[in-house]
């Protein structure tokens, strides 16, 4: 079982450039002059790239935030990161910095996580429900702070906003995609460096702390990754929810194993997740690609339900 | 030496303790600050009135009433390799010593209150920390479990210095160490096991509701 779903998700990330809208031939594939080469290596294959490390830095997002929150339901998107890029990039669309989106998303995401970090340490402990709430209350403060730079926007960039809010893995050539790449490794080495601290945190606070962790520092460490790896993400894609949530969640369930262990699992099955998505959302013989964000939720919903539901049944 | 000079918080107010070498009962009415000052004495709770021998693991371990775990799937073995860092003992011994065995690949999640406390008492030995504060380690224990962790308690080999907090007035009894006993924050009673198991103490401090019959204390219903 264990083998035949690696073959198959490395099936899957080598035939997803072969699938879109203009089907490609393998013979121009071989002639640097077709455009076929072109839309397979500056198109196709950075798109599938880009896929996968998003999906594998949301996913280990989630797993980190669910650590220190001590939460299931915690993840950058639920509270509120997501929403902190989107008003930030609308502001830069409506100021007149469209070209520097890319910025303003990434501060967004990075400002969200720290005013999150703040609140949590004048918790004596981490309070996770507390938290939750926060980051609900913060996520309607955004939405609420959207609607006036709606009210200010003309109809042109009012469409660059409700674009970038749905998220897209459009992409031209290898630079915004060498950039995720390196935030992915860089995020996946620094939590599996720190992967004896976070089993020791998912116990307890207390237990850690007597174990000899340095709790605050930990987690300051891993919130801070977290916070860098997501906005560049977030700055190039735009927000893409989901992914954070329930990846973790489902290979907890499937593998059945302490956290630790699931930290390469997590990485990995998280990317194929995305570039499967996104397989489907740029196949659906639409006019053009639907929004990735609507595909993670309409396959992941279901199969998350089913999922805590025979849970629920087996206990 | 384990040393608090004159700490004061919200609950409790101006507690000094030195226990130096040796083992020590602490006792005293629900909600009279025992586990807060346990929490003080190793650090979870911070404060400039104590200082640790560095490391800090070393020199004090906590081991609270009842396990506290997120992870849904970390196993007893895994949760023993965890606490495992200055005990002489193996997990092995130890779980062949605590009659858990049969536990160990089971998910801490879903063990009883009793298997759960006989598993932190079992990483108490393996931390094997100078120090050792045991809050409520009989609390969920059925009466045979209670002996054997009275054979454990008793044993000198097993964990150094013993800081116990119980309510258990018989095996407070039969352990025989010194008694601290807390009273609305403050330290009401410091002395040997002798002088407050005598028959006047016991009537002064729980007024009549506690008897001694044949070297045994029982409540008096």
């Amino acid at each position: 079982m264990k083998i035949f779903l690696i073959v198959l998700s490395l099936a899957i990330i080598a035939v997803a450039p072969f699938f879109g809208q203009i089907d490609l031939s393998l013979k121009n594939l071989l002639d640097i002059s077709t455009t076929d080469y072109k839309i397979f290596f500056d198109l196709r294959v950075p798109r599938v790239l880009l896929a996968f490390f998003v999906g594998a830095i949301l996913a280990l997002s989630g797993l980190v935030f669910q650590t220190i929150f001590r939460n299931p339901m915690s993840t950058p998107f639920t509270l509120g990161v997501a929403s902190g890029a989107t008003l930030f990039t609308a502001i830069g669309i409506i100021i007149g910095l469209s070209a520097f989106i890319s910025l303003f998303a990434f501060l967004g995401a990075v400002i969200t996580i720290i005013v999150l970090f703040m609140i949590s340490a004048r918790f004596k402990t981490y309070e996770t429900s507390s938290m939750l709430l926060v980051g609900i209350a913060l996520s309607f403060f955004y939405s609420a702070s959207l609607m006036i730079v709606f009210f200010l926007s003309d109809l042109q960039e009012n469409y660059e906003i409700v674009r970038f809010t749905m998220g897209s893995l459009d992409v031209v050539g290898f630079n915004e995609v060498y950039l995720v790449t390196i935030a992915g490794i860089f995020l996946f080495s620094l939590v599996k460096k720190q992967s004896y601290h976070i089993k020791l945190l998912l116990t307890s606070h207390e237990f850690a702390f007597l174990k000899g962790v340095n709790v605050k520092k930990t987690n300051y460490i891993l919130l801070l990754s977290v916070s860098v790896a997501v906005g560049i993400s977030v700055s190039v894609t735009g927000p893409i929810g989901f992914v954070g949530l329930i990846i973790p969640h489902i290979l907890k369930n499937m593998m059945r194993q302490s956290a630790d262990k699931l930290i390469l699992p997590i990485f990995f099955y998280g990317g194929v997740f995305l570039v499967l998505c996104d397989v489907i959302a740029r196949n659906l013989s639409t006019a053009s690609d639907i929004p990735i964000g609507v595909v993670t939720a309409f396959i992941g919903t279901p199969f998350f339900i089913y999922l805590i539901i025979s849970r629920k049944r087996q206990n | 030496m384990l040393k608090l000079e004159n700490y004061s918080s919200k609950i409790l107010s101006n507690i000094s303790l030195y226990i130096e070498n040796k083992n020590l009962i602490v006792l005293g009415a629900n909600g009279a600050g025992k586990t807060t000052l346990a929490k003080v004495l190793s650090g979870v709770i911070t404060s400039e009135n104590i200082e640790f021998e560095t490391p800090r693991t070393k020199f004090v371990n906590y081991i609270p009433s009842y396990l506290e775990i997120f992870d849904d799937f970390l196993n007893v073995r895994e949760f023993l390799q965890l606490s495992h860092l200055h005990g002489a003992q193996t997990i092995d011994e130890v779980l062949h010593l605590l009659e858990i065995e049969h536990l160990k690949d089971k998910s801490c999640k879903n063990l009883s209150s009793g298997e759960s406390q006989l598993l932190l008492i079992a990483s108490s030995i393996l931390h094997g920390a100078k120090y050792t504060i045991l809050d409520e380690p009989t609390s969920n224990l059925d009466p045979k479990k209670v002996k054997m962790v009275y054979g454990v308690l008793k044993d000198e080999n097993l964990l150094q210095n013993k800081i116990i907090i119980t309510h258990n007035l018989h095996l407070a009894y039969k352990l025989g160490f010194d008694v601290v006993y807390i009273e609305d924050g403050k330290i009401n009673f410091i002395g040997t096991n002798e002088q407050f198991f005598s028959s006047e103490n016991l009537h002064k401090v729980f007024e009549g509701s506690v008897k001694k019959i044949d070297e045994n204390i029982v409540i008096a219903l």
